[in-house]
């Protein structure tokens, strides 16, 4: 019993960091109407910068506060110099899933020679562990909760009480009567792909330091647990990320203990078949994976 | 120029026709963005290996572990393959065809994708784990010896009868009356649902029919190589044979002829020239040719998006849309 106890304290921290990554995907397709096949390579490169930061002797808090930048402004890029001209050329859904995914393989193998194969590690890895009763977790981990605690209360305040959340939402629910009401699209735009890429750096630190090390074949499977979790919320929803990132957290660390380590990333497919075959629109979406709708 | 070198050309090159060929019935004619396809040559690619291969307990085989080993004569593994891929077609379509929207469908393939690959690799006692089945037994290889120049003439033989036989079903199929109702599936789902047509089952018929042709192919590869391991068909494998299409013309069989051999042949040919000049660090020309095939994808997409061969004759060429505009100014 007690291991399913820590399993359920490290399901936490996972959800965190599923979480981060996890909003801001879902985010960038809801009011972007993007699928970023790219987001995995984006945090991978993101985890690289901070680890080169790190190893110059820089503490990691503020190597991923860089990392986040690098996420922010690369995603800002990505965006303005390649998805956008192709969305403003028509090109359909799908031909942007196609573009997104030439995009991805392009970072990692750009990335390639100049990080190599060997997998890497952040200096400060180790930390004291702290036991509170049959959950034992390290300071790192329960700084990573608490700053994904501290983002998704942020989230909430910007998109419930600010005037660039609600610029946000008025965008993803309907562009153009948005932009007929005098909302700045294009700069909403830029704003939110800042922000996602912001929270899309930070969770590639993030998930870097609490996976013991990583290599740049990490990508893929952390598009994959941010995928799982965007879906199971709805897409586009990100109070169902939310949701999503900590049903798959939990379930994937108590797999982890009682079945095999190995599989954790088989388990949130078998999650996202499920979801899939039986509530393809999501936990909460009011469009989502479902056909039909258009 | 010897003659292994010519045999490996020329059957790499008949592989990714039949391949691309598939792929292109999938993607080009139909609107099915299959991004696990290179799953389906996989598959049959094993069960070529397993139905070929004796039991691991055989003198010689005991350091792999697998399940089966049949030892069946040609053309039963090859036959196998592709049933093989078209069996698998029917689970993965049935939970991704059916009522998902169109580009959730091309990210649950490509997540299949890579968690089937990262499943094999993990789980040895099926067949054997990321070391990979070696030692896959060549077709005829009792009757003719694998190491002669006719042997290799053989073989050559053997991958152009299955391109002819691929080539002549892709083209019955594009250039029948339900070649073209999948195309108007492709292009307006909604109207071609509206006149009774069934968008699901026609996605389903080419998912496997696709699917078996994408086992035939890996049949062919693996009698050639007698190895096959998990990281031969991780998933950029798909995005190369994507490439190839859209490169040379989407919903056109010869356009797919085309792009596959200037895609996958081509940067083949081009990267075992350019590995002997030592540019950069080891992994550099190989990374290269990886980035040079998405700026491939991303300028064809944005020049020239029907690629070089395109489709041909449009009775209506911009669409559903403008044909009903058409038939509007002749009432």
């Amino acid at each position: 019993m007690s291991i399913l106890i820590a399993a359920f304290g490290f399901g936490l921290v996972s959800a965190s960091v599923i979480a981060l990554a996890a909003v801001g995907f879902t985010m960038q397709f809801g009011i972007t109407n993007m699928i970023n096949l790219a987001y995995g390579e984006v945090m991978i490169a993101s985890a690289y910068i901070a680890y080169y930061v790190d190893e110059r002797g820089v503490s990691i808090w503020i190597a991923m506060l860089i990392g986040a930048a690098f996420g922010a402004v690369f995603s800002f890029l990505i965006n303005r110099l390649i998805y956008s001209p192709f969305q403003r050329k028509g090109t359909s859904l799908l031909g942007m899933v196609i573009v997104s995914l030439a995009v991805s393989l392009m970072i990692a193998n750009i990335m390639l020679p100049i990080v190599g194969y060997f997998p890497v590690s952040y200096n400060e890895r180790f930390s004291n562990l702290l036991r509170f009763g049959a959950i034992a977790l390290t300071v790192n981990q329960i700084a990573i909760f608490a700053l994904a605690a501290a983002i998704m209360v942020a989230i909430h305040a910007l998109l419930r009480y600010t005037r660039l959340g609600k610029a946000m939402r008025a965008t993803a629910a309907n562009p153009t009567l948005a932009r007929n009401c005098g909302i700045p699209t294009q700069r909403v735009i830029d704003a939110v792909w800042l922000i996602t890429g912001a929270l899309c750096g930070l969770a590639g630190v993030v998930a870097a330091l609490d996976s013991d090390s990583f290599t740049i074949s990490s990508g893929a499977g952390f598009l994959i647990t941010a995928l799982a979790a965007a879906v199971l919320g709805g897409a586009g929803q990100p109070y169902g990320a939310m949701i999503g990132a900590v049903v798959i957290g939990l379930i994937t660390e108590l797999s982890a203990a009682v079945w095999s380590p190995d599989y954790k990333q088989v388990v949130a497919f078998a999650i996202l078949v499920v979801v899939m075959v039986l509530r393809p629109q999501g936990l909460l979406a009011k469009r989502g994976a479902a056909a039909a709708a258009g | 120029m010897n003659t292994y070198y010519a045999a490996n050309l020329l059957i790499f090159a008949g592989v990714d026709i039949i391949a691309c060929i598939a792929l292109n019935l999938q993607f080009g004619v139909s609107g099915i963005v299959n991004f696990a396809f290179i799953v389906f040559q996989a598959a049959g690619a094993y069960t070529a290996a397993v139905l070929s291969m004796p039991p691991d307990t055989a003198a010689d085989y005991s350091f792999q572990i697998y399940f089966g080993g049949f030892n069946l004569p040609f053309p039963l593994p090859w036959i196998g393959g592709a049933v093989a891929g078209a069996l698998l077609a029917v689970p993965i379509g049935l939970v991704v065809l059916r009522n998902l929207r169109s580009d959730y469908q091309a990210i649950a393939l490509l997540v299949t994708s890579i968690i089937a690959n990262t499943v094999i690799n993990n789980a040895r006692p099926w067949l054997n784990g990321a070391a990979g089945l070696a030692l896959v037994p060549q077709p005829l290889q009792d009757q003719i010896d694998p190491a002669t120049d006719t042997y290799f003439y053989f073989y050559i033989g053997l991958t152009a009868i299955c391109v002819g036989l691929v080539w002549f079903m892709a083209a019955r199929i594009v250039n029948s009356p339900f070649g073209r109702t999948l195309r108007a599936m492709r292009d307006q789902e909604l109207a071609a649902t509206a006149l009774g047509k069934n968008p699901v089952a026609l996605k389903m018929t080419m998912f496997i029919v696709g699917g078996a042709i994408a086992g035939l192919s890996g049949a062919i590869l693996v009698g050639f190589l007698t190895v096959w391991a998990p990281s031969t068909w991780l998933y950029p494998e798909t995005i190369i044979l994507f490439a190839a299409v859209i490169v040379g013309g989407r919903g056109n069989n010869l356009g797919a002829v085309l792009g596959a051999l200037l895609v996958p042949v081509g940067f083949e040919e081009v990267t075992r020239l350019l590995v002997n000049l030592n540019i950069g660090p080891p992994n550099f020309i190989p990374a290269m040719e990886w980035v040079l095939i998405g700026l491939f994808i991303l300028g064809f997409l944005w020049f020239r998006p029907e690629g070089v061969r395109p489709e041909g004759h449009k009775v209506f060429p911009e669409g559903f849309e403008s044909g009903v505009r058409v038939l509007g100014e002749h009432d």
